[in-house]
């Protein structure tokens, strides 16, 4: 009797807790809409947001037992709301199934809104939704992002989440686009010291005929193309400075910050330089980099002075002027010199440019910085961000060669004219 | 008014019931010596066999010649070779000529004793041996002559092997413990009988290395057999059942085996076997959860072979374990940590199902087992039916009509699939049944569920002792042995017995 007692309380305890807890968060895989991505644009009131949601039709591209689909691969909504969060329900007035941020990829935000001095409020709501990821991507868009997802339609990968998560991930590998996740964001906005990346994308094309575009020098909207494929195109940065837009940065700078930024990182990246042989030729390359940066830093001379040293492996490809590479030491030291100041050329103006125009630097040059103070008061009083437009930067560019193609013989161009 | 019912019911069936007899009688006469006179001794045997009424049993009167004695053998012609009686009994005796001769010299048979008491002449007689009364004699004379029907040495057919012997033990106890001793040919294999049933008087064997075991091991075996008070034990999975330590417990501690060779090999580590007759099987005892999830072919393929075996398996187990939770968990609580084009895959194919997850998933679990249970059952002719039934309209169809998601037949298909890896019977259950209790976990509390319930359940393994040894040994508790637990080493490095047998001798070399 007393034993059955016992089991008896024990059984009860044990349903009491199946009631408790658990069940709840259950929510069915199918009856949720799943937004891939979200886009931020002012709203005509201050204290308001324009919110668009892209959706995934999870149905599009399955081959379904039992009946497919004929419906389109997404749908996007745009409201005005107050914040990210209590939007979800909102939404439920024209979406039918419950919103969840489970596969959020993209926060896209358009240029107004980012230069908006009160947009770092809005950014703090995505760290406090926990269902939104920290490795969310921020893209800026030229145009109102509500018209941004309007306009972008891919044309072989329809399912939005594989379109957005491919051509960013490989935006970045060529180095034309930053990494630009959320917790970066965060951190270098907090750290105040550095400027943040963000990825630079539009459907817009501009019309300006004038633009020096060659050798990667354009942002998005400024690549010209043709044919039949989606209007949007991503390429450059968006420079963001205690979490506020600021300015942009081409395909070209942008790959450039990345050379000069360990954090940051290429895997990709084809170019070309100038054939210090025949200046109308230029010499496709393939640029690594195996090696960290050296940095060094004096901070405390009158003017602080940082000395990088960027060691580059340069694979070149082709070379149109059709010079014996490979085989002359001769020349290719004299190839190796005239990148190399190609290179340090384009740093100087880079950094000029951050110096000048954004007084503050994207390099993560603020992280070597602060192990030259003791104490972190000290850092603080230094104040790297209010010091780094007076400072002298000395870049030395380190190239080693690597292979030079495929095939390394030339035949003489004399002899086949000949 | 409940209980009226009752008391109704209860006196209503009552009088029904047959008028109780009594077998107290018969019983003390079984007590009994037996006496001189041999139509005494005849009539009494004749009314407890009830001749004729019982067709086998067989009294022969006959003149033993050379010393003119009137004797009766009695015998059950169905359980003895009557051949042997016929040519090593009844033959010299009807053909003696010299009136000096004693019985024993007289009859040839392998082994002659003698028996007093009732009782123990009756068991011989139904073990198969030949009661030989002779008129004048206050003792019977019992001569081995018992041969019980039964099939000859099959190929095992649950414990498969590709290139160990094919031999599977069978029902008869003797052919076993021959199998046995071809394989151990040392004076130390001890093989020791007692009855432990009471009307059926049912033998258990026990079968150990008298060198190796334990004595104290033995002695706790022995125990806990003595101990049973029971009128009839039919066979091993029976006395399985009487003699295990948790009887309600999930997990088997009693290792249950056909092959000889694999019995054999549990001998040399000191481990004691059991064998009964009408078994086909032995039982190794004391066992560890790795004894179940080894197999013989193991150690007989080269040390990678068998290791990738045993990975293999024991992610089998793993897979039939989890597989089905981790779909419901992941579907219902976790949706983020699926890799979107899955996530999406699984909602566009949940999306006309009408039934939650885990409804789908318990349903088709069900399906599962039935065919399983019923694919058992079926008679062989019509065996492949259930194939088709299975395949086509369980799964396919079922799909089709939008009833499960593709997704789950898959789910199912795998765990169900990976059950079939785990050989042995009782653990496939085991494995079976875990998986039902971490799909509703996993239904209740997602991967916490799964989690909680893991560790639990390796709490109670740990906590589980099959005769004093702990379940997981040697692994947990450490215990000095030959290593082989999830994988095994080389032949030549496996140097100990397992230490927590205590056997008298530990290293193998």
């Amino acid at each position: 009797m007393k034993k059955h007692k016992l089991v008896y309380k024990i059984s009860c305890l044990f349903i009491l807790t199946l009631i408790l807890s658990g069940c709840w968060n259950q929510s069915q895989i199918e009856e949720r809409a799943y937004v891939i991505a979200i886009g931020l644009d002012n709203a005509k009131d201050e204290n308001q947001i324009k919110l668009t949601y892209l959706i995934a039709n999870p149905e599009y591209g399955s081959q379904i037992q039992g009946g497919g689909t004929k419906e389109p691969p997404h749908e996007i909504i745009s409201f005005v709301t107050d914040d990210l969060t209590t939007s979800r329900n909102a939404a439920n007035v024209v979406i039918s199934k419950e919103i969840t941020y489970d596969l959020l990829t993209v926060l896209t935000v358009s240029q107004e809104f980012a230069k908006d001095k009160d947009f770092i409020r809005w950014m703090y709501d995505t760290t406090k939704d926990p269902e939104i990821r920290r490795d969310v991507h921020l893209v800026v868009t030229k145009e109102n992002a509500s018209e941004f997802f309007k306009k972008n339609e891919p044309k072989l990968e329809t399912r939005p989440h594989k379109y957005f998560d491919m051509i960013l991930d490989r935006g970045v590998e060529t180095g034309m686009l930053p990494s630009s996740e959320l917790i970066e964001y965060f951190r270098i906005t907090e750290a105040d010291a550095d400027l943040f990346l963000a990825m630079y994308g539009t459907t817009k094309q501009n019309d300006d005929e004038n633009q020096k575009r060659d050798n990667d020098n354009f942002t998005a909207g400024e690549f010209r193309y043709s044919g039949q494929t989606n209007t949007t195109n991503f390429a450059g940065s968006a420079v963001f400075k205690e979490g506020i837009m600021i300015g942009k940065l081409t395909a070209d700078e942008t790959r450039t910050t990345i050379m000069l930024n360990d954090e940051l990182n290429a895997t990709d990246v084809l170019t070309t330089y100038t054939d210090p042989f025949n200046e109308n030729y230029r010499v496709a390359t393939r640029v690594n980099k195996t090696k960290r940066n050296k940095v060094e830093m004096d901070l405390t001379a009158r003017t602080p002075t940082i000395d990088v040293t960027i060691p580059i492996e340069i694979e070149v490809l082709s070379a149109h002027s059709m010079v014996d590479y490979e085989k002359d030491i001769s020349k290719r030291k004299k190839l190796k010199k005239s990148i190399e100041k190609e290179i340090r050329t384009k740093i100087e103006n880079l950094v000029r440019k951050t110096q000048e125009e954004f007084k503050a630097e994207p390099f993560g040059w603020s992280l070597v910085a602060r192990k030259k103070f003791l104490t972190i008061p000290a850092y603080e009083e230094f104040d790297w961000m209010k010091s780094y437009p007076d400072m002298k930067v000395n870049i030395k560019i380190n190239v080693t060669f690597g292979q030079f193609g495929r095939q390394s013989e030339l035949p003489n161009e004399k002899e086949i004219r000949d | 008014m409940f209980k009226n019912l009752i008391t109704k019911y209860m006196t209503t069936s009552k009088e029904k019931l047959y008028t109780q007899q009594s077998s107290e009688e018969a019983i003390s006469i079984k007590e009994k010596d037996i006496t001189s006179n041999l139509d005494h001794t005849t009539s009494t045997f004749k009314s407890i066999y009830s001749y004729p009424n019982n067709s086998d049993v067989k009294f022969r009167d006959i003149q033993i010649g050379g010393i003119n004695k009137k004797a009766v053998l009695v015998f059950i012609n169905t359980i003895s070779d009557t051949d042997m009686i016929e040519k090593q009994i009844l033959n010299p005796l009807l053909l003696n000529e010299e009136p000096s001769r004693k019985i024993d010299d007289l009859i040839s048979a392998q082994s002659v004793s003698t028996a007093k008491k009732i009782r123990d002449i009756l068991k011989e007689i139904n073990k198969g041996n030949v009661a030989l009364f002779i008129q004048g004699e206050k003792q019977a004379f019992i001569i081995n002559a018992a041969n019980f029907q039964g099939r000859g040495i099959e190929k095992a057919e649950n414990e498969v092997s590709l290139i160990g012997s094919k031999e599977a033990f069978n029902e008869k106890v003797m052919t076993n413990i021959s199998l046995i001793r071809k394989k151990i040919k040392s004076e130390d294999l001890v093989i020791e009988s007692t009855t432990v049933s009471k009307r059926s008087n049912n033998e258990v064997y026990y079968v150990y290395v008298k060198d190796l075991v334990n004595d104290e091991l033995l002695q706790t075996v022995k125990e806990r057999i003595d101990q049973i008070d029971i009128d009839s034990i039919q066979n091993l999975a029976i006395l399985e059942q009487h003699i295990e330590e948790r009887q309600k417990s999930i997990f088997p501690t009693i290792l249950n085996t056909e092959r000889p060779d694999r019995a054999a090999s549990f001998l040399e580590e000191g481990y004691i076997v059991l064998l009964m007759d009408n078994s086909p099987a032995s039982l190794v005892l004391p066992a560890t959860f790795w004894s179940f999830y080894h197999t013989a072919e193991d150690r007989y393929v080269r040390l990678f072979y068998g290791n990738v075996t045993r990975l293999i398996r024991m992610m089998a187990m793993f897979i039939a374990l989890f597989t089905s939770s981790i779909y419901i968990a992941v579907t219902n609580f976790h949706a983020e940590m699926v890799p979107p084009d899955l996530l999406l895959a699984i909602a566009a194919t949940r999306e006309k199902v009408p039934v939650g997850a885990i409804l789908e998933v318990l349903f088709m679990e069900l399906a599962f087992e039935l065919i399983r249970e019923a694919g058992l059952r079926i008679p062989g002719p019509i065996g492949p039916t259930i194939g088709i039934v299975g395949a086509l309209i369980l799964g396919q169809a079922a799909v089709q009509a939008n009833i499960v998601s593709p997704i789950v037949v898959i789910v199912v298909a795998l765990g169900g699939l990976s059950s079939f890896a785990i050989g042995n019977i009782s653990m496939n259950f085991t494995i079976r049944i875990c998986r039902f209790a971490f799909i509703l976990a996993a239904g209740a509390f997602g991967i916490y569920g799964i989690t909680a319930l893991f560790v639990v359940g390796i709490f109670y393994m740990v906590s589980i002792k099959s005769f004093g040894v702990p379940y997981l040994s040697p692994l947990t508790p450490k215990y000095l042995s030959s290593g082989d637990t999830i994988f095994r080493r080389m032949l030549k490095n496996e140097i100990f017995r397992p230490s927590y047998l205590k056997p008298k001798d530990m290293k193998k070399k």
